[in-house]
């Protein structure tokens, strides 16, 4: 025979026989069909919200810039004993300028100390805004954007100004109508006057970045005290050798700082790249825990596919053995039940893959989870499930071939 | 009407000690002992035994639904004995055209459908196995009947459904099983009087049956008792126990 009508033997007619079978048995179809689905669409929705997070965190830490460095006492993660970070000598502004004396790729350095205050203007006002104290290189080591006015001066820190830099929800909020710029506001209960605002950064992690409020580091340490443990932040000129520059501020600062020859570092060194690689590492494991629930599941769907082709072989029995004596070859048989078990699943995965794009874009509008389906993940449901089908359908497809015709007519 | 027969040398069937034994528990039944006979094309030829003399092996071997133990069965100059499944199947499609005591239609499908499915397993096209349906209906008076589904019809245009299904891959023989047996005398019949036409326009029939009434219309019979023949003959004589001329007589 030839290939065209070996295809319309085999395809063509194994297609509309399994349709055919399909329609007859409506409900058990729609059950098994449902059970496939709801493996795909646990497997879709998972995958989908656990992208979107990674997707989504990612873009958060690349508005931290990726060339930055941040020394400080407390490592970003914290691995083994809090104590031993919270019992390290503080970080000093001799160690930053020492820093920006010796160092080779720094662009811009700025300590920075951090509170919690209320922030009001007139009757209004907010609270736990971020309070930052910091140098002027801090505006291009945060990646800020000035809106209005201008970010804090060198001479702003020299002359230890009472002024003060907005970002944008503090602003947002405390001058809904007029413009901050010039006004005073009151940072628990100290007068700053504004002399710039700053544009929207969103969310890093959790952390709002536009709830907050920026002003010179010596006026910081002035207006709420000194002794707070200081952060470095600091820019590399070039990201492709930021491991050769973090090399060398790890050298730097154990000299600076005296620290013994074999000792562990006296403080650490925090990168969004790393952190991003931190965070994957939690959500791998998620991932993976999630995975696993999804394919058990699509193994029990494909379990109730097999049971239900089994079902199905069983009732044709006879149909069988009447195809068989009209000339069906076994190879015939096997397509035609193969063809009808992977097209149940592929409705399945169809359906699942609606669903699970469903609840994961749903999961996305009622929670700040931002769910990222890519196409390769619909594709794959898909052709994943028509794959357990096709696989859970060989052994009820093999046991209808190899049926002995004589037998198979004389069923009752 | 077509010739359902193409010339061809020799008969169209030639059997030689054919045998066929199954195991049944650990234990051999042979089934046919040694079987040697010949059809003719355009003979119109009963099988007739009792239950248990082996005729329903000696048909399903006929039919190539199954193979001999030992022996050699050659059909239209073939040697279907020694085919594997696959050549089977393609000898039950051209050459054989099935009709069952139980019909053996597809409920779920219409009489034109059942009728279309040898053509289907050929791979021919929709449109021409359609056209080829219809006519093969249209010998058995049918066409009026012919988008109806099994359950729809008599047992006697089942059966006419069925024929028509056999007819439709022209093949070189019509192989049927107790064609009379599930229906009444009138129906019954009809359906042998659809022989005794099909017979007339040079088809080659074999019929498997128990029942003499029917194996005495046939113009000759071959009885078997215990897997082996006891009588081959013209219908009348072997119908009523006659031994007819045995070819090999003695043949164990």
């Amino acid at each position: 025979m030839k290939f065209g009508q070996r295809f319309r033997v085999d395809v063509l007619e194994g297609a509309r026989i399994a349709v055919f079978s399909l329609r007859a048995n409506r409900m058990r179809t729609v059950l098994t069909t449902l059970g496939i689905g709801i493996g795909v669409a646990t497997l879709l929705a998972i995958v989908g919200i656990i992208q979107g997070l990674n997707t989504s965190f990612d873009k958060q830490l690349a508005t931290l810039g990726a060339n930055t460095i941040y020394v400080s006492k407390f490592p970003w993660v914290i691995k083994g004993n809090w104590w031993v970070f919270r019992n390290r000598k503080n970080l000093t502004l001799e160690q930053v300028a020492q820093l920006r004396q010796q160092a080779d790729f720094i662009t811009a350095i700025s300590p920075a100390v951090l509170r919690s205050s209320d922030v009001a203007h007139g009757a209004s006002q907010v609270s736990n805004v971020r309070v930052n104290g910091v140098w002027s290189d801090y505006l291009t080591i945060g990646n800020y954007e000035v809106v209005s006015g201008r970010f804090l001066t060198r001479a702003d820190e020299e002359v230890n100004r009472p002024v003060t830099v907005l970002g944008a929800d503090v602003a947002a909020t405390l001058f809904p109508s007029i413009s901050p710029l010039g006004q005073t506001v009151r940072i628990d209960g100290k007068p700053f006057q504004v002399v710039g605002t700053l544009g929207r950064k969103g969310k890093v992690v959790s952390e709002n970045m536009d709830m907050a409020v920026y002003m010179p580091f010596k006026t910081f340490n002035s207006s709420f005290g000194k002794g707070r443990p200081m952060q470095i932040a600091i820019a590399v000129a070039d990201a492709g050798r930021i491991q050769q520059a973090e090399d060398q501020l790890v050298g730097i600062l154990r000299r600076v700082r005296a620290t013994p020859p074999g000792a562990p570092d006296d403080f650490s060194l925090n990168r969004p790249d790393t952190l991003a690689a931190t965070y994957e590492q939690l959500t791998g494991a998620l991932y993976a825990v999630a995975t696993g629930v999804g394919l058990i599941t699509l193994l029990v769907g494909g379990i109730g596919i097999m049971n239900i082709m089994l079902v199905s072989v069983r009732e044709r029995t006879r149909e069988i053995g009447v195809r068989r004596a009209l000339g069906a070859r076994q190879r015939t048989i096997v397509i035609q039940f193969l063809l009808e078990a992977s097209s149940v699943s592929a409705v399945g995965g169809l359906l699942g893959t609606t669903v699970g794009l469903g609840t994961a874009k749903l999961v996305s509008l009622v929670t700040p989870l931002a769910a990222d389906v890519r196409p390769s993940t619909v594709l794959g449901g898909v052709a994943f499930a028509a794959l357990v089908g096709l696989l859970f359908g060989i052994w009820p497809a093999a046991r209808a071939a190899r049926l002995d015709p004589v037998e198979a007519l004389r069923y009752e | 009407m077509t010739t359902p027969n193409a010339p061809g040398s020799g008969p169209l069937i030639s059997v030689e000690a054919l045998t066929r034994a199954f195991f049944v528990g650990g234990e051999e039944v042979r089934a046919l002992r040694g079987v040697t006979f010949g059809i003719n094309r355009g003979e119109w030829v009963a099988i007739i035994g009792q239950s248990g003399s082996g005729k329903s092996t000696l048909m399903n071997v006929l039919g190539c639904l199954d193979t001999p133990t030992s022996g050699r069965y050659m059909l239209n100059g073939k040697d279907v004995s020694r085919m594997d499944d696959d050549d089977l199947a393609v000898i039950r499609n051209v050459e054989i055209g099935f009709i069952f005591q139980t019909f053996q239609l597809l409920p779920r499908e219409t009489a034109l459908a059942n009728v279309e499915l040898p053509l289907v397993y050929r791979g021919m096209p929709a449109k021409e196995r359609r056209e080829r349906a219809k006519a093969a209906l249209d010998k058995v008076q049918l066409t009026h009947r012919m988008h109806h589904r099994p359950n729809e019809l008599s047992g006697g245009q089942r059966q006419r459904v069925a024929i028509a299904r056999a007819l439709v891959s022209e093949p070189s023989m019509l192989l049927a099983d107790e064609p009379t047996g599930n229906l009444d005398s009138a129906t019954g019949e009809e359906i042998v009087r659809l022989f005794e036409q099909l017979h007339h326009a040079g088809h080659t029939l074999v019929l498997v049956t128990h029942e003499p009434k029917l194996a005495a219309r046939c113009p000759r019979a071959i009885r078997l008792s215990d897997g082996e023949i006891i009588a081959d003959g013209p219908g009348p004589v072997v119908a009523l126990g006659g031994t007819g001329v045995l070819p090999q007589a003695g043949h164990a």
